[in-house]
C-alpha cells in the first residue's frame, strides 16, 4: 500500500556533502563530482534546478545505509553524475512539485501539457511566482492555462486572489509583472499575472 | 520490433550526444547547424544555462559556476527540439511521442547535419532516455500489480510505504553501455485522487569513446531495443492494457 508524502523534504544534505568528500581519489585530477545546470536561480529561496538535482542524487543519499555496497566504490551503481540528460519533462515535474506548494494549480494536467509545448517558460515561471508572492504576500495565487474562447490562443495565467481589493492592486500587479516581463521577450509561450477579483479559496477562475 | 501502444506513457524521449574535447567547436557552429536544420526546425530560441561544477581536489571541495548559452531549434508543432551547446547536441521528442519510426529519422538527420558541419572526433557520451509518466486512478496500490520493478522490503520492515525511489544500473556490452532505470512516485498534491509515477530509462554509453563515430547510428538503434526491453521488463500486463497495446 502506498501513500505519498513529500520525499524532497528530508535533510540529508549534510550526508551528501560527506558522501561527495569520500569519493575523491588522491593524486588524480578529479572528474567533476557533479554538474548542476539550471536556467533559473530561485523559486522562493530554493533554486528550482537544485530540487531537480537532489532528486537525481537521492540514490547517492541513500547510500548512507550502513553496509551498503553503494558506499564502497564511486565506480559502483549510481556514481555521481558527470552528465545530466537534458530533459524538459523532469524539469517540469520538479517545477510542478514546487509550484504545488506555493500556488493553487487549476487543472495541472493542462499546465503540464502547456509547459511541454513551451518549455522555455520553465525558468520564467519561478520569477513570476516569486514576484507575485513578493508583491502580494497575503494573496492566494492560482495558476491555470487560459484558453481564449474566440481564437486558438492559450497562455498561462497567475491569478492573485485577495480578501480585500483596494486601489493599489493594479499598481502592485504592474510592479510584479515588470520583474519578469523582460524574460518573456523572444520566447514562445506567455505567462500573465492578473486578478479575477475573487476571494481566496473560491472555485474556478474566470 | 517491440510492442506498440495507442496510449503510451512517454512524456519525453531524449537523444544526447556529448562530443570529446578534441572535436573543434566554436561559436559559429550552432548557426551553421541551424542553417542545415531550419527546414525541419524553423523556430530558433535560446536559453541561458547555469552550471555549477563541484570537484574534489586535494584542497577540498571546489566549486565553479559558469553560464553558457544554449540554442533551441524547434519544429512547427513544438514537439521536437534540438538543443545545441558547446560540444553538446540533444534531440528531444515531447509528448505526443512520434514513435521510433518518427523519432529515429530526426535523430539521424540532426546527427548527420552535425557531421556535415564539423569534424566529430569522438563521443564522450551518447544517451537515449525515455521518461514515462504513469498515472493511476487510485489512492493506493499494490506495486506488484503494475510493476515488475519496485522496491523490495524485508518482512521485518513496515510494508506500508509513504515514498520511495528505486534505481538500478544494468550493464550491457561488457559494461561499455549501461541502462539506468529509476522509478519514483510523484508526490504533488495536484495529483489528488491519482497516483503518478515517473519511470525513467536512460541507456547511455558508459565508456567514453567506446563507440566509433561511424557506428553511432547503429548504437542508437541498439540502445532503443535495450530500452524497449527494459521498459517491458518493468511493467505488468495490467499496465499494458492501460496503455492500449495494439497489434502490428
Amino acid at each position: 500500500m502506498i501513500y505519498y508524502t513529500d520525499y524532497y523534504k528530508p535533510q540529508p544534505k549534510t550526508s551528501l556533502v560527506r558522501e561527495l568528500l569520500e569519493t575523491g581519489a588522491e593524486g588524480v585530477k578529479p572528474e567533476p563530482l557533479y554538474i548542476y545546470r539550471s536556467d533559473e536561480p530561485t523559486l522562493g529561496s530554493v533554486p528550482v534546478g537544485i530540487v531537480a538535482y537532489l532528486a537525481s542524487v537521492l540514490p547517492i543519499l541513500f547510500r548512507d545505509l550502513p553496509q551498503s555496497s553503494w558506499l564502497s566504490s564511486p565506480e559502483s551503481a549510481f556514481p555521481a553524475r558527470r552528465w545530466e540528460s537534458e530533459s524538459f519533462a523532469i524539469d517540469i515535474e520538479m517545477l510542478m512539485g514546487e509550484l504545488a506548494r506555493k500556488v493553487r494549480l487549476e487543472n495541472p494536467h493542462r499546465i503540464r501539457e502547456y509547459l511541454l509545448r513551451f518549455p522555455e517558460l520553465l525558468d520564467v515561471i519561478p520569477r513570476a511566482v516569486n514576484a507575485a508572492k513578493r508583491h502580494f504576500p497575503e494573496a492566494q495565487i492560482v495558476m491555470e492555462v487560459y484558453q481564449d474562447p474566440e481564437i486558438a490562443d492559450r497562455y498561462l495565467v497567475l491569478y492573485i486572489r485577495l480578501k480585500h481589493y483596494d486601489d493599489s492592486v493594479i499598481n502592485r500587479l504592474q510592479k510584479a509583472e515588470s520583474e519578469y516581463l523582460d524574460q518573456l521577450v523572444n520566447r514562445a509561450g506567455w505567462i500573465q499575472l492578473t486578478t479575477d477579483f475573487r476571494e481566496p479559496g473560491e472555485e474556478d477562475a474566470l | 520490433m517491440g510492442r506498440r501502444y495507442a496510449n503510451p506513457p512517454i512524456v519525453e524521449a531524449i537523444c544526447e550526444f556529448i562530443l570529446t574535447a578534441e572535436t573543434r567547436w566554436d561559436l559559429t557552429v550552432p548557426g551553421l547547424l541551424y542553417e542545415r536544420l531550419k527546414q525541419s526546425f524553423p523556430q530558433k530560441e535560446q536559453r541561458m544555462v547555469q552550471e555549477v561544477e563541484l570537484t574534489q581536489g586535494p584542497e577540498g571541495l571546489q566549486q565553479q559556476i559558469r553560464t553558457s548559452e544554449r540554442l533551441l531549434f524547434v519544429t512547427e508543432h513544438r514537439n521536437l527540439l534540438v538543443q545545441v551547446g558547446p560540444r553538446l547536441l540533444v534531440v528531444n521528442a515531447l509528448k505526443p511521442y512520434p514513435h521510433w519510426e518518427g523519432f529515429k529519422p530526426r535523430i539521424e538527420m540532426v546527427w548527420k547535419s552535425l557531421q556535415e558541419t564539423i569534424d566529430v572526433q569522438g563521443l564522450e557520451r551518447i544517451g537515449l532516455r525515455y521518461i514515462n509518466r504513469i498515472e493511476l486512478s487510485a489512492q493506493s496500490i499494490e506495486l506488484e500489480e503494475y510493476f515488475e520493478f519496485y522496491p523490495f522490503v524485508g518482512r521485518w520492515l513496515p510494508q506500508r510505504m509513504t515514498s520511495f525511489l528505486v534505481g538500478v544500473e544494468f550493464s550491457y556490452a561488457n559494461d561499455r553501455d549501461r541502462c539506468r532505470v529509476q522509478l519514483t512516485p510523484i508526490t504533488h498534491s495536484e495529483t489528488e485522487g491519482k497516483i503518478a509515477f515517473i519511470l525513467d530509462l536512460d541507456y547511455f554509453l558508459a565508456r567514453p569513446r567506446g563507440v566509433a563515430v561511424v557506428d553511432v547510428l547503429d548504437w542508437i538503434e541498439e540502445a532503443h531495443s535495450r530500452v524497449e526491453e527494459a521498459f517491458e521488463g518493468c511493467i505488468t500486463d495490467k499496465l499494458r492494457v492501460m496503455f492500449e497495446e495494439v497489434s502490428g
